[in-house]
């Protein structure tokens, strides 16, 4: 007896890959346009504003973490990573050296929002001492809710 | 009599893309793992100039804002709760500054109150009075060694 031999046709289970390096390149240019290099990367939870201006790139960094980790102060020039330092004259000297090379550097403070305010104030005075110009405090987007 | 075609063995000139999407895969993950969307946006404000001829500016000249620890102010002396604060701030200000709308606004705070508590306030004076065109045209931040030496000049001991 012949045995009839069923030909099934295969049909081909292929996912489309056409316009996957499309994705990949869109993503690519994507961060590169938007890549931010992380000077200080000190955790803290920012005070939440409603009023928030744009902070200009390479601005001098001056944060201040936590309570529970401890009030350190770190300072960065905006280029290289953050220094952590142990006194207030520390700040005056490396604010004082920035703005000697640039006096128009804008100096971010990035504190907790649970930061004794007298951390705060005295990075404040050693900034204005060193005759800093512009000061941002870095804050999150308030809402409604918040 | 016969041709011989010389049969020229063709030499594919193609570019090897199989590792391209290796490479971009890469690029992909080291981007994202090292970019950061950080808070680029937040409150400014601009330091006066070293100026000596600059007018001192005295305390019952100004509106003082002194905010305590827990977040409650002094207003010009007169306590006002954390509640009140985003609802009455404004209009005692801009009550304040129809009778002189040079008046500077001095914000002060309580060494022991947190940095939040500070900037809860700053935000709210910072925000545009919606009130026939008033503007809180200067806010003063002294630190507490300013405080101190203005103090000092008065001849008053803390």
């Amino acid at each position: 007896m012949a045995v009839i031999r069923g030909r099934v046709k295969k049909s081909g289970g292929e996912i489309f890959t056409a316009s996957m390096a499309d994705i990949v390149f869109l993503l690519i240019v994507f961060f590169v346009l938007t890549y931010n290099t992380e000077v200080d990367r000190t955790q803290v939870d920012l005070p939440e504003t409603w009023v928030r201006k744009n902070i200009p790139k390479k601005a001098a960094v001056i944060s201040i973490s936590s309570p529970n980790d401890g009030e350190v102060i770190r300072v960065s020039t905006g280029e290289e990573m953050s220094l952590p330092v142990s006194t207030y004259e520390e700040v005056i000297t490396f604010a004082s050296t920035v703005v000697a090379q640039d006096p128009a550097k804008e100096f971010i403070i990035k504190a907790d929002e649970d930061v004794h305010y007298e951390k705060v104030d005295a990075v404040l005075d050693a900034l204005k001492q060193s005759k800093v110009k512009v000061i941002f405090l870095l804050s999150d987007q308030r809402t409604v809710d918040g | 009599m016969g041709v011989f075609k010389n049969k020229k063995r063709e030499i594919e000139s193609e570019i090897f893309t199989g590792s391209m999407a290796d490479i971009s895969f890469l690029l992909i993950i080291y981007f994202m793992v090292t970019s950061v969307f950080s808070a680029t946006r937040g409150l400014d404000f601009a330091l006066p100039e070293d100026n000596r001829d600059q007018p001192e500016i005295k305390q019952e000249d100004s509106i003082d804002v002194f905010v305590q620890p827990g977040g409650d102010l002094q207003l010009d002396g007169n306590l006002m709760a954390r509640g009140q604060i985003a609802d009455e701030l404004l209009p005692y200000i801009a009550e304040k500054l129809r009778q002189n709308p040079k008046k500077p606004v001095i914000l002060r705070t309580d060494p022991d109150a947190t940095y939040g508590n500070m900037i809860y306030v700053f935000d709210i004076l910072r925000t545009p009075i919606e009130d026939g065109g008033i503007k809180i045209e200067t806010i003063s931040i002294p630190t507490q060694r300013e405080i101190s030496n203005i103090w000092t000049m008065l001849g008053i001991v803390q």
